[in-house]
Order: C-alpha cells, then structure tokens, then sequence
C-alpha cells in the first residue's frame, strides 16, 4: 500500500522528466514557416517561449491524469476516497505558480509588442489600399502607384492601409505583420524586412466570397534595385497622400 | 382549436400574409417597400402569430383581462407525467421544457455538424467543390447554429430540468417565462436553417459590417435570428437567478450548493448582463440595413470598430455562457466517480465568480489587428492572460479530486477525462493568441479555429455529454448502453483529436479562416481531417442511436444508480411531478463521500 | 398527488411570489441598463468621432417641447409612487386616481414626442446625427408605450378590484420599470438636447 507522499513525489518525478525531455524538444525551434523580417523574429521567439512555458503545464496535468487512471482505479464497488476538500498548501503554491507565469509571459508578450509597434520612426513609407478584391500600393516619395508591394531591405517601412468598401486585412507571413484594412479609417503598421526576395501577402478578413483568392506580391529589394524600380514605373501627375 | 404546434404554424403564416399585406397596401399607396423590410415585418408578425398560436400569452392575457386562470387550465398547462403530447405544448412544467431543449440542441447540433461535413467535403481537397459562395453560407450557418447548441444546450437543457431539483424546489420561478424562453427559439432557428433560400449569408457568425451591411437577405434573417435568441436567453437567465436565490430548499445555504448550480448562476448573470449588449448591436445594424440609419457605414460618419466592440463586449463573456456550463457539469461528475469530495470546492466557486468578472474586461483581444486604439493592447493582452488562473482552478479541482480517490470509469467519467485534456490544450492555446505578438500571425487563421474548437467541443461539448450520460437514468428513467456508451467516448474522443489538432500546424502554415480553397502544399494534411471529421459524424451517429434505443429499451434505472448525494438522486428516476412530496431539509454539503457522518449513498432521501 | 403539488408549489405562495417577481422585475431592469448603455455609447463614440456635435448642416430641436416632456415624465413619477403609496395603505379609489394621472402624463408625453419628431424636419436616415437621436428616443418612447400598456392592464385589474393591498405587486412593479423609463429620459434629455 502506496503512501500518499509517496504517489505524490513519483508524480513529481515523472513531471519533471517529461517536462525535461520536451522542453530539450521544443527549445529553440523554428515555429513560423518563414521569416524576413524583425517582427517575425520577435513573434518567433515569443512563439518559443510560450510553446517552452506550456509543456510543464501540459504535462502536470496529464501526468496527474495519468497516474490517478492507473493507481486510482476503484477496486470493488462500495468503499470511497478519504474524505479530503482541500490542500492549503498546494492550492496556494499552484495560484502562486499560474500567476509568475502569467505575470512572466505578459511581460515578455508586452515587451515584444513595444518593439513591433512601439515607435513611430521610419524611413520609408507606403500607402495601402483595399478593395474588393485587389490591393493598390502607392509611394508618395516617388509618386508611383503599383500593384505590387515594393520596399526596401534593412529600412523601417510605415504601411498606412485603408479600404475603400469592407474590411479587408493585409498580411504577409514572412513579415509576421497583419493589420486590418478598415474603411473610414486609416490603419498602420511598421515592418523591418531583412531578407531579399519575394514574398506571398493575403487578406486576412473575411471580405465576401473574393477573399478566398485576394492575394498580394511583396518584394524586399536592395535600395538601389527599389530606386530604379520606381523610376521605371509610369508616375502618375496626382500623386496620393 | 387547442392551443398547439398546428395552430402556431397557422398563427406563424398568418403573421407573414398580414405583414405582408400590409406592405403591399403601404407600396400601393405609393411607398417604396425594400425587400429587407417586408423580411422584417412578416417576420416579426409571423413570431407574435406563432407564440400566440402555442397558447404562450393566453395566461397573461386572461390576466391582463382581469379574469382569473383557472386552476385546471393552468395545471393542464403544466402537464401531466406520461403523457408525450406535453413535449409539443407550451407545458410549463420545467422537466418537459429541459427536455424540450435539450433534445433541439442535439437535433441542431447534428444538423450544424452536418453543415460541417459539407464544409470538410469542400476542404478535403484544394480547388473547389461546392463553390466560394456555398462555402461561406455553410460556413456561416454551421458557426451561427453550433454557437446556439452551446448557448443553450447545457443550461437550457440540462440546467432546466436539474437546477430545481438539485436546490429542493419544484419548479423554477416563473415556469410561463420558462416556456416562453424555449417557444421562442424555433422561429428563429428555422429562419438561419432556411437562410440558402433567402441568398444565404456569408459574413461569417460574427457579421462585421460593412460586409454585413451590402450581403443579401439571408444575412438579415441571421441578425433578427440572434437578436430572437438573445431575447431568450435573457429572459430565461432572469427566470434562473431568481430560482437560485428566492427558491431553495431549507439548510440548502450558498456553500451547499451543488457546483453544477454555481457555474449556471454565473452563466445566467453574465447573459443577463452581456445580451442585451450585443441584441442593441445588432438592431443598430439592422436599422442601419433596413431602417437606412449609418451607425457602421463608414461614408456617412459611422464606426465599424464600434461594431465590433459592442458585438465583442457580449460575444467574450458568451464564449463562457458556452464555456462554464460544461465546467460546472464536469466538476459535478467528479466527486462522484471518483468518491471523494470536490476539491477545493470554495476556490472553484470563486474562480467561477472571477472568471464571470474577468470576462467582462477581455473583449479585445479578439480586435488586437483590427486598427483599435493603440492603448487597448497591452490592458486587454493582461486581463485575457489573467483569465487563466481562475481557469486554472478548475483544473485543480478536478485533479485534487481525482488524486486518491476510488475512481469508477463509467462513461460520464470518461468525458470529465477526455475534458481535462481537450480543454487544456484549448485553454493553453487561447494563451497563445491572447499574447498579441504571437496574435498578430495567428488572428483569423486555423490556429484559432482549432483554439475554439479545443475549447468549445473540449468544453461545453464534451461537458454535456459527461452530463447526458450522468443524468440519463434520472431524465429517463432507464440506463444507456455502457459499450456503445465507451465506443461513442473513445471513436468521438480520437476522431475529435486527430481532426483539429493538425489544424494548429495548418494556422501556423498560414491557412486562413474562411476561405474555401488554400494553398496545394496543405491538400494532404486537409484531406487527413476532412477524413477524421466524418468519424467524429459516426461516432455522433453511435450516440443518437444509444440515446433513442436505451431510451426505449433499455434497463429500468434505479433513483440513485451512482450513490450520489446530491438531491436530484433522492428521487425516483425520473421524478414526480412537482419533484418532492415534501420540500427536504438539507444537512450536509452535496459531496460528502467517504465521511463517517454523512452515510452513503447520501443523506435518507426526503 | 400533484394537484395538491401544485396548490402548494412555490409560485402560489404568495409572500413568495411577490418577493419572486420583484427581483425578476430588478432583473430585467439590469438587462435594459445594459441596453441602453449600449446605445449611448454608440451614441457618445459617434459624436466624440464626428467633427463638432451636431454635424454641421443638422441643428437641434427646439428645448421647449423636450423641457416640457420632461417635466411631464418627472411628474408622472411622483404621481406614480403616490399611487403605490396608496395601495399599501388600502386606499384603492387614490390608488386608481394617482395610476390615472400618471398614465395621462405618460400618454401626453408621447403626443408631444410625436409631433415633435413629426416637426423635426431631420429624418432616421440624417447620417449619424438623425440615426443616434432617432434610435435612442424611439427606443426610449417604446418603452413609455409599453408601461402606459402595463399601466393600462393594471387599471383594469384595479377596476375588477383585484388589487388590494394584501395584493399590489403589479403596481410597485410598474412602478420600478416607470421610474426606470424616467431616468433614461433624463439621461436622454441632457445629453441629446442639451449638452
Ligand atoms: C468555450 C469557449 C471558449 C473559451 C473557454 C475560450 C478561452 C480562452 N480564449 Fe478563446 N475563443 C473562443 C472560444 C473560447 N475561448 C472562440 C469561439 C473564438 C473565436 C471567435 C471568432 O473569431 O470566431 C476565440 C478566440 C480567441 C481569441 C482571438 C483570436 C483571434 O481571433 O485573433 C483569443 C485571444 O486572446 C482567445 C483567448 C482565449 C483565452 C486566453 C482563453 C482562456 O480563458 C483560457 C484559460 C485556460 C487555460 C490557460 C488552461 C488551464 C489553465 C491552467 C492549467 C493554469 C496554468 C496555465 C497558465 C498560467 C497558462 N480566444
Ligand atoms: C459548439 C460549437 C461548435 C462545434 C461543436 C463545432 C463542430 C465542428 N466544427 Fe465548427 N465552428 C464553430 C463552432 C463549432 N463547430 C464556429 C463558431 C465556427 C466559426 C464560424 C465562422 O467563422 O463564422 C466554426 C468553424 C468551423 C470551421 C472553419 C470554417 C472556416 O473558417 O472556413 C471548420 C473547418 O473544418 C469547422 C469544423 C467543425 C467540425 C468538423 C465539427 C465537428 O465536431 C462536428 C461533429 C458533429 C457532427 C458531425 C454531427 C453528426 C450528426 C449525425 C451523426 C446525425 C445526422 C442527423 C441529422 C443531420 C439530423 N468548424
Ligand atoms: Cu479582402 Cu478578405
Ligand atoms: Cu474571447
């Protein structure tokens, strides 16, 4: 006949090596498919580190599941449990743990959210607009207007989105940025890309049965390449802003 | 004629040849009539019509009359044991109306589930099958419908037929009001069955304008649908608080009152609040629609976010009008197949209560891309992750109870199982996307339609099955199927994993929400799931038969087959009419297993 | 068995069922606040986002009408609870006299509300000016209508003599929802005609 000590410092043993051995698997993955950009490292590692703090949690439950399934197991029909209601001492070690960590990833989240739309500096900037079911892009430093998005590498890019019927929502994976596009209203985001080359984009907000398919371009290019980029587009007389 | 099903359907078409008569006249005269508004009008007639029909008003208008109700009439009303004809009345008797509900959620349920196969059919593969329109109108109907199930199902069903009960009273306050809140639902949810007729509507459950705003006439009859729905619930949250507060037994004090009880007294008090919120959104849409009024059309100086706070101010705290009667459910399914007392039982308590608070100050986070003001991230991204550890509580107490206890894995136990890991990974999952940079990637793709359905089927839908399963003995008197009872669990339990877990991987791939085709490169992970999502519709298949077959065949049940303490095992299964010869006096705390003092199966029944 | 059952279930005791519905009236109440809070705060977002209040091109409603309704409504109020007053003492005649009054008010109101939206000379569809005044007053005056409809129901149970002051809930019920109504109107009334 086990003591309940005991069941419970066998649990604990289990625990800890279970959540051990997966957060040895989780640490330091990649979660998102693809980043280029300083936003995307940031969601990243915000990613890693809830999928790191998760498995202890996850696996005190289920190890408590599983030992009680095993050991627990009413033998015959009549007898019950001991009449026990409560633990002082480990319910309030249990709201102590849930609140560090709660208190840890907001600020952590906090932080992370601070660095993505936090400052409003930027050395470059690009007007977005939506429709039902395309996106349009305009440079009001150059005065073009392109239905690709063009920016370039290593700059704090400002987008401005706007739509002009529903609510759309720009989003390019790569970057880790969405923002809706909110008729009435002008949105903004702020991206960083890091990485040369072409990226996919959608929308991201239900927008009637074209969204399915309104997709967008995003190329990150080198400053130089986006110059003469923009001065190969036909410049329209009424530039936007 | 009797007041009745046949001549509520008489007073339902009625109503729309009157409102539309009157607005062929009022067109005659020279008005322009716009489709939307004959809509409204016949449909808000065709409701009077129906509940008038079922005899709904007939007490209140004899009242109002000043003549006084006749005894035997109102007591006819009420119905009597035996007789199935009472199932299709306005019967007030709030066994009969528990079961009303409770058996419309699970028909709603499988015909929104059904609705989700036609919706795995399309993404079983990329490209298209049924079409982009189609997919959105399935889509918005199977949302809209499953949401009801789960507004209604455990509460309306289950909570209607136990809490008296399980708090020593015969009836709940106001059982007219009570019948009332159920006789209002079919209407409405006819007109968001029937809404392909009317173009469908493809904005999705959550109908943000402007999309809302230009979509056909089937998005109309969803916004009058819910706002009908919501007229319900409140109604029948008031009824609720009231029972909970005015009705119970002798010595049944706060602390004694079985779990179950506490999580549906939350749940009514955040209805009430929280509905009427939302019902005021959506009329202001409808206006805006029908009446031609601009508070979301943006050309005209009106907010579309202010749409989505008003719908989010209700629509979080619904997510626990959904969430907590399944909790509550659970944790009263614990103690007794476990045999040992609830853990923790004022903390849980608590929680609930904080939980109900809580909910109110995380509407947000469900706008963290939606353009809000900036200063709402952080706030909000606290509040949501706070939510948490009272959520957390609930863990603890079904953990601390099963922890040396004597557990007997009968079925309902089975669910709390299932649950605690389901509902784990929802929960932990909703973390996720409360954290906004993590939010940012994941908002509107099938991360979160895996979170809600983790925490929605983890927790309301397995909670009611946990809780169909425990009172079936007592609701129909006879025992369900065990083995067909354990297949359902285990065939339900895999085939639920196995279908939204990958659709975790799939949000993080950058599958979106609501589109009916996506990249190639996920056609194979998508047809896994469509394929795993039929077996969750066979398994449901296996319940609906166990359900029906036991009903009729099975074994004859005893009052207590659990030896459980709470009150509603002390009567015979299933009980009187009018529940208890004598109001009991209770002694003890509704979980006192394994006490010398309190002697099982329970205290000697009143 | 459950004859007897019923005759003694809760819903027929009366201390109880008095006690019952009063609560389930507050209840109710809670939920309309809610509604009305969603309402204004429309109401304020809008008018806060729109450049000044009223948008230029859209004036104001004159404030005697208003001013005069709201006396009216403050009256009706007074009247009302001398009504209840009443009824607790036994006084059915008063009782009847003051509910009388307190429905004339109410019934004036209405008129007044009526042909001042009938002279407005701004429609619901006046952008979001016409669309807040109108959605909250018109939300307002449905409820005034129903409680003259209540008011109404109870005059008649008080003409049959069915209320006495052993059984006078209804009253103190129409009471709670009129006063209810009051109270809007003069949230309404400061911030849609005045402030
Ligand atoms: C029953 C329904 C239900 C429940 C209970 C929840 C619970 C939670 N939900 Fe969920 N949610 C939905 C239903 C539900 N949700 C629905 C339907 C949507 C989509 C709406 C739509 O757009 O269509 C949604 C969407 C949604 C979003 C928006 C995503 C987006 O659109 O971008 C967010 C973001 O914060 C969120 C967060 C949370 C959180 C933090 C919880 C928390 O309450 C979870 C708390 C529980 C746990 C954390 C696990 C147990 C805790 C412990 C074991 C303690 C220790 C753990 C820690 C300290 C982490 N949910
Ligand atoms: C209670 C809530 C609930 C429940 C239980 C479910 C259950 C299921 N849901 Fe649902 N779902 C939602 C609530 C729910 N859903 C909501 C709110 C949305 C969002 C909508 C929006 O974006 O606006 C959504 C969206 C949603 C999507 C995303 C659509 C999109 O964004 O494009 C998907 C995709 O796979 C899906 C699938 C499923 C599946 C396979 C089930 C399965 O678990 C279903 C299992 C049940 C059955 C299969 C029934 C079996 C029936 C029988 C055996 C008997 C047959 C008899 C008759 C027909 C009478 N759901
Ligand atoms: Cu545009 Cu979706
Ligand atoms: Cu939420």
């Amino acid at each position: 006949m086990t003591s309940p000590r005991r069941h419970f410092w066998i649990a604990v043993a289990a625990w800890v090596v279970l959540s051990v051995l997966g957060i040895i698997l989780v640490a330091g993955i990649q979660v998102l498919p693809e980043i280029a950009s300083d936003e995307a490292v940031i969601e990243n590692s915000a990613f890693v580190l809830l999928t790191v703090l998760s498995v202890p949690v996850l696996m005190f439950v289920v190890v408590g599941l599983v030992y009680s399934a095993i050991r627990f197991r009413a033998t015959d029909d009549e007898e019950d449990g001991p009449p026990i209601h409560g633990h002082r001492g480990f319910q309030g070690v249990w709201l102590g743990i849930s609140f560090a960590l709660v208190i840890g990833l907001f600020g952590y989240g906090a932080k992370g959210l601070l660095d993505i739309r936090g400052s409003q500096t930027s050395d470059f900037e690009v007007q977005v607009s939506a429709e039902q079911w395309a996106w349009n892009f305009d440079y009001p430093s150059a005065g073009v207007t392109s239905k690709e998005l063009h920016i370039p590498v290593g700059k704090r890019v400002h987008l401005v989105i706007n739509s002009t019927d529903v609510i759309h929502s720009f989003w390019v994976p790569a970057f880790g940025i969405k923002q809706d596009a909110v008729p009435g209203r002008p949105t903004q985001i702020y991206v960083t890309a890091t990485v040369v080359g072409t990226y996919p984009g959608l929308c991201a907000e239900l927008c009637g049965f074209g969204h399915t398919d309104m997709h967008l371009t995003a190329v990150v290019s080198t400053q130089a390449d986006l110059e003469s980029w923009l001065s190969a587009q036909p410049s329209e007389s009424a530039s936007p802003s | 004629m009797k007041p009745g099903l046949l001549r509520a359907v008489l007073g339902a078409v009625l109503g729309v040849a009157v409102g539309l008569g009157l607005l062929a006249l009022a067109s005659g005269a020279g008005l322009i009539i716009e489709d939307g508004q004959r809509l409204g009008l016949a449909y808000l007639l065709a409701l009077i019509g129906f509940l008038l029909g079922i005899g709904a008003f007939r007490f209140w208008l004899t009242w109002s009359a000043g003549r006084e109700v006749d005894p035997a009439e109102e007591h006819a009303a009420h119905g009597r044991a035996g007789d199935w004809r009472r199932y299709f009345r306005f019967t007030t008797d709030h066994k009969v109306i528990g079961v009303q509900y409770l058996v419309s959620a699970f028909l709603l349920f499988m015909t929104a589930g059904t609705f989700a196969m036609l919706m795995r059919f399309e993404l079983a593969q990329p490209g298209l099958a049924l079409g982009k329109e189609a997919y959105n109108s399935i889509m918005s109907t199977h949302g809209a419908m499953m949401i009801t199930v789960a507004l209604i199902s455990i509460i309306g069903g289950l909570g209607n037929y136990l809490v008296p009960i399980m708090i020593g009273a015969r009836d709940m306050a106001f059982p007219k009001t009570n019948a009332l809140s159920y006789w209002l639902l079919p209407l409405p949810i006819l007109l968001v069955a029937i809404n392909p007729l009317l173009g469908g509507f493809d904005s999705g459950w959550t109908a943000y304008p402007p999309l809302s705003q230009q979509a056909n006439l089937g998005q109309q009859a969803y916004l009058m649908a819910f706002v009908t729905v919501g007229i319900s619930s409140i109604i029948s949250a008031i009824n609720f608080l009231v029972t909970v507060f005015r009705m119970r037994a002798p010595g049944m004090s706060l602390m004694r009152m079985p779990i179950f009880v506490w999580a549906l007294t939350v749940t009514a008090t955040l209805a009430l609040v929280a509905t009427s919120v939302v019902a005021g959104a959506f009329t202001m849409l409808l206006f805006d629609r029908v009446l031609g009024t601009s508070f979301f059309r943006p050309s005209r100086g009106g907010d579309v976010i202010l749409f989505e706070h008003l719908f989010w101010f209700y629509s979080h705290p619904a997510v626990y009008i959904m969430g907590l009667p399944g909790l509550g459910a659970i944790l009263e399914v614990v103690p007794v197949f476990a045999r040992k007392p609830l853990f923790a039982y004022p903390l849980a308590v608590l929680s609930f209560i904080s939980i109900g608070v809580l909910s109110f100050m995380v509407w947000a986070h469900h706008m963290f891309v939606s353009g809000m003001a900036e200063f709402f991230h952080i706030p909000i991204m606290l509040t949501t992750e706070l939510i948490s550890v009272p959520t957390g509580i609930v863990f603890l107490a079904a953990l601390g109870t099963i922890w040396m206890g004597k557990i007997h894995f009968k079925v309902p136990m089975l669910w709390v199982f299932g649950f605690i890991w389901a509902f784990l990974i929802g929960g932990i999952t909703g973390v996720y996307l409360a954290d906004v940079p993590t939010d940012i990637t994941l908002s509107d793709t099938y991360f979160v339609v895996a979170h809600f359905h983790y925490t929605i089927v983890g927790g309301t839908i397995f909670g009611l099955f946990a809780g169909t399963y425990y009172w079936y003995p007592k609701i129909t008197g006879r025992m369900y199927s065990e083995r067909l009872g354990k297949l359902h669990f285990w065939w339900f339990t895999l085939a639920f994993n196995l279908t939204f877990l990958p659709m975790f991987w799939l949000g993080i791939e950058g599958m979106r929400r609501r589109v009916a085709d996506y990249p190639t490169n996920l056609g194979g992970v998508n047809l896994f799931v469509s394929i795993m999502a039929f077996n969750i519709f066979l398994s449901v298949a296996v319940f609906a038969f166990n359900m029906v077959w036991s009903w009729r065949k099975g074994p004859k049940a005893a009052p207590n087959p659990w030896r459980a303490h709470t009150l509603e095992w002390q009567v015979s299964s299933p009980p009187p009419v009018g529940n208890f010869e004598h109001i009991p006096t209770v002694s003890a705390g509704p979980y006192e297993y394994g006490s010398a003092a309190v002697p099982s199966p329970g205290r000697p029944a009143p | 068995m459950s004859i007897h059952v019923a005759a003694e279930s809760h819903g027929e005791d009366p201390v109880a069922a008095r006690s019952n519905m009063l609560l389930g009236v507050k209840l109710g109440i809670l939920s309309e606040v809610m509604l009305f809070g969603a309402l204004f705060a429309a109401y304020f977002v809008i008018r806060s986002e729109s450049g000044g209040w009223p948008p230029d091109g859209h004036e104001r409603p004159e404030l005697l009408l208003p001013g005069l309704n709201t006396l009216l409504l403050v009256t009706s109020s007074f009247t009302m609870q001398w009504a209840v007053r009443a009824i607790g003492r036994g006084e059915v005649a008063r009782m009847r006299l003051a509910l009388r009054l307190t429905l004339l008010l109410g019934s004036v109101f209405i008129i007044v509300q009526g042909y001042e939206f009938a002279n407005n000379g701004f429609g619901l569809d006046a952008g979001v000016f016409g669309s807040t005044f109108y959605t909250l007053t018109g939300f307002h005056g449905a409820h005034v209508l129903a409680g003259l409809g209540f008011m109404a129901i109870v005059a008649t149970r008080a003409r049959k003599g069915l209320i006495s002051a052993e059984h006078h809930t209804a009253v103190e019920a129409a009471s709670y929802y009129w006063h209810f109504v009051d109270v809007v109107w003069l949230f309404l009334f400061s911030t849609l005609y005045v402030l």
